[in-house]
């Protein structure tokens, strides 16, 4: 079974660290990013399934970065964390595609939860492309070949 | 200072109330009571003035006649013929058949010897040379006399005529009836005061007076004016009562008589004095009627005056202690907001740090010691107040929020009812009852559920913990009814019957962070939150408490549907 690969975004470094070690310990495989653009070369680099982020940064801000990630990676699920324990905000950033939001001060546990959560959600969504997929090829196999040839 | 204003205001306005009508009202009444006065005294006067002009006439014809009766007698009957008795009485026949006033005829020579008699006294054969009235009417040729005595010793007067034959001259005379003559002047009668008598030139009265005053007598009272005139005057004066007479005057028999005509000037004038006393009475009850009219829409006036300003104080009372809480609310907000920051990176360490302990005893590398116990205790205090600092925050944002509220038409019967299913719970583990008073019809309210069921929770359960810190596990109630509605809004009453609120907090209630309840226990938001939301939807929030008998809340809410 495929582990969840977890980001953290937020720019506040210790807030990073503590959370990676914390995740380590719980056992999730996290990496960390302290800025939008930093996330994103990551999630270019690797096949990163959930994003914690946080929604107020310097810099590029947080909403700018979910738009960005959910036109580039549409598959990767993003978890708000805010410091604004507003619905409004939260909604603002469901709108936008987010999977879920988390208030800060959170738990380790809580976000783990979520996290997985919305790890699932992507396994489900993934499979149910897998199995429309595989009915398309059913019907139609030589779109085998043009899967093939061209992949994206 | 306040009341003084108000007292000011009312003076003014009730100045005006009554200097407004009263002035035009007095005016028209004076007006005319004035020309009213003036036409009927006029009028009256006028009326006087002809019937005395008549009376006159009547007099002055009547002597005439008597005249001219006599003259006929002279003409067509010499003197030797009148004097033979048996002539004279059909003569005087004659003459009293024509009128009665004639009370005897007597005829005499030049000398002035009564040479003929005909009437009820003795009178024949007196010599008359040196009377008065002998010599007058020798030198006129006709004389009237005034009353006089004479011989009989009885007030009479004469009218006598004088004729040249053959050179001899004689005079007819005769007496008129004073009683008759007395009744022709008398028979004027105005009113119940009006009289009419005749003065002569001495001013010595020819006929009686109505109001006393016997023939003959020298009438006092009338003496100053008795100057003479021409035509017909009229005066006031007064009596020796202070009774005030109007006297018509007219001088008539070639200036010897004066008539005169009198009546009290309050019976002269009765309709006058009838008005004015209806005037007055007009006066009084419309002035009453004006005074209390203006006193009661003054009283009207200046009470709503004070109640709106008491209304508007209240209103901007309240808009000062909205937009205080309100910049209050942004300011936590943005607080708030930056201490979850500090407070989250707090939370990991301290997850952290209790992992790490726990590895570190699960490795044995750390003696189970009354230290280590405290640490952790430590660790996990730190674990509670850093939730308690985050429930904090959560609630100053929720207080601190500006954006819009998502409306909605919400039916409050089935929305109160899931409220309270929500606390009912917690309700009757302590004994409360809640009651729900709804009107049956759909009532709709319009503002955010969300938002409404945070503050409706917030009200129950502040009513819960109030019933139990007065009644303890029994005998809680708590009520939720729309008191009125209306097209615009709808006013809700949340109402317990727990311990209730002391004045001076009741002041404070709405204001953040100001709990009664024990440390950690509340964080004083909850209200504020309420306030706060209920203000945003366009609504108004009161609370009104007794301490030791309950709390109701008011919530007024902008009506929805339609």
């Amino acid at each position: 079974m495929e582990k969840m690969k977890m980001m953290l975004v937020d720019d506040e470094e210790r807030f990073l660290s503590t959370t990676r070690k914390l995740l380590a310990k719980k056992g999730v495989e996290v990496v960390t990013a302290t800025g939008g653009r930093e996330a994103l070369e990551l999630l270019q680099q690797k096949n990163i399934h959930v994003v914690v982020l946080d929604v107020q940064m310097p810099g590029m801000d947080g909403i700018a970065i979910l738009k960005e990630i959910k036109t580039r990676f549409p598959m990767v699920e993003v978890i708000m964390l805010t410091g604004h324990a507003t619905v409004e905000s939260a909604i603002e950033g469901l709108k936008l595609g987010a999977t879920d939001y988390l208030m800060k001060p959170t738990g380790i546990d809580e976000l783990v939860g979520r996290a997985e959560e919305a790890f699932q959600k992507r396994k489900r969504l993934e499979e149910k492309i897998r199995m429309a997929q595989a009915q398309k090829f059913l019907k139609f196999p030589r779109g085998i070949l043009r899967a093939v040839e061209k992949p994206e | 200072m306040e009341s003084n204003h108000y007292s000011r205001i009312r003076r003014i306005i009730l100045t005006c109330m009554i200097a407004v009508p009263f002035i035009p009202f007095i005016l028209v009444l004076g007006t005319g009571y004035y020309y009213f006065a003036n036409s009927l005294e006029s009028s009256t006067t006028a009326g006087m003035k002809r019937i005395v002009d008549d009376h006159r006439q009547m007099i002055e014809s009547f002597l005439n006649e008597r005249k001219t009766d006599l003259e006929f007698v002279q003409h067509a009957f010499t003197f030797e013929e009148l004097s033979r008795a048996r002539t004279l009485v059909k003569v005087f026949g004659l003459l009293q058949a024509k009128s009665s006033a004639f009370l005897d005829l007597g005829i005499f020579d030049e000398s002035g010897v009564h040479v003929a008699y005909q009437g009820p006294y003795e009178l024949k054969g007196k010599t008359y040379q040196h009377t008065e009235w002998f010599q007058n009417v020798v030198r006129h040729g006709y004389f009237i006399s005034d009353i006089f005595l004479g011989y009989r010793n009885v007030p009479h007067f004469i009218i006598a005529l004088v004729r040249e034959e053959n050179g001899r001259k004689w005079v007819i005379r005769a007496t008129i009836d004073t009683l008759m003559f007395n009744d022709l002047v008398k028979q004027i009668r105005i009113g119940a005061t009006g009289e009419a008598y005749i003065l002569n030139a001495a001013g010595l009265l020819q006929t009686d007076r109505r109001s006393g005053g016997n023939l003959m007598e020298p009438d006092h009272e009338y003496l100053p004016h008795l100057a003479y005139h021409k035509d017909t005057r009229t005066f006031m004066d007064e009596d020796a009562a202070n009774r005030n007479f109007l006297y018509v005057t007219t001088w008539l028999k070639n200036r010897q008589w004066q008539l005169v005509v009198r009546q009290e000037k309050a019976d002269v004038f009765k309709a006058l004095r009838t008005a004015s006393y209806l005037i007055i009475i007009i006066t009084v009850v419309g002035g009453a009627l004006i005074i209390a009219v203006a006193f009661y829409l003054t009283n009207r006036i200046v009470r709503r005056m004070q109640q709106l300003d008491a209304e508007k104080d209240q209103l901007s009372e309240q808009l000062i202690r909205a937009s205080r809480l309100a910049e209050l609310g942004e300011m936590a907000a943005g607080f708030a907001h930056e201490i979850n920051n500090p407070l989250q990176i707090i939370k990991n360490e301290q997850t952290l740090i209790e992992m790490l302990i726990a590895e570190i005893k699960q490795k044995g590398e750390l003696k189970v010691s009354e230290s280590l116990t405290e640490i952790e205790d430590s660790i996990k205090q730190i674990h509670l107040q850093i939730s308690r600092c985050g429930q904090i925050t959560q609630a100053i944002l929720k207080f601190g929020r500006k954006t819009e509220a998502k409306r909605q038409d919400i039916a409050l019967n089935g929305f109160v009812s899931e409220v309270i299913d929500m606390v009912s719970k917690k309700a009757s583990v302590n004994g409360i009852a809640i009651t729900q008073q709804i009107q049956d019809e759909p009532l709709y309210v319009h503002t955010d559920p969300s938002q409404l069921q945070q503050v409706f929770l917030n009200l129950f359960n502040n009513a819960i913990d109030a019933v139990i810190a007065r009644h303890g596990g029994k005998g809680g109630e708590i009520s939720v009814e729309t008191v009125s509605t209306d097209n615009r809004s709808v006013i809700i009453q949340v109402r317990d019957n727990g311990c209730g609120i002391s004045p001076e907090n009741l002041t404070k209630i709405f204001s953040p962070f100001f709990t009664t309840k024990p440390v950690g226990k509340g964080t004083g938001l909850g209200l504020s939150v309420c306030y706060g939301i209920i203000n945003n939807m366009g609504g108004s929030m009161q609370v009104g408490s007794e301490p030791g008998s309950g709390t109701t809340f008011t919530i007024n809410l902008p009506a929805g549907g339609s």
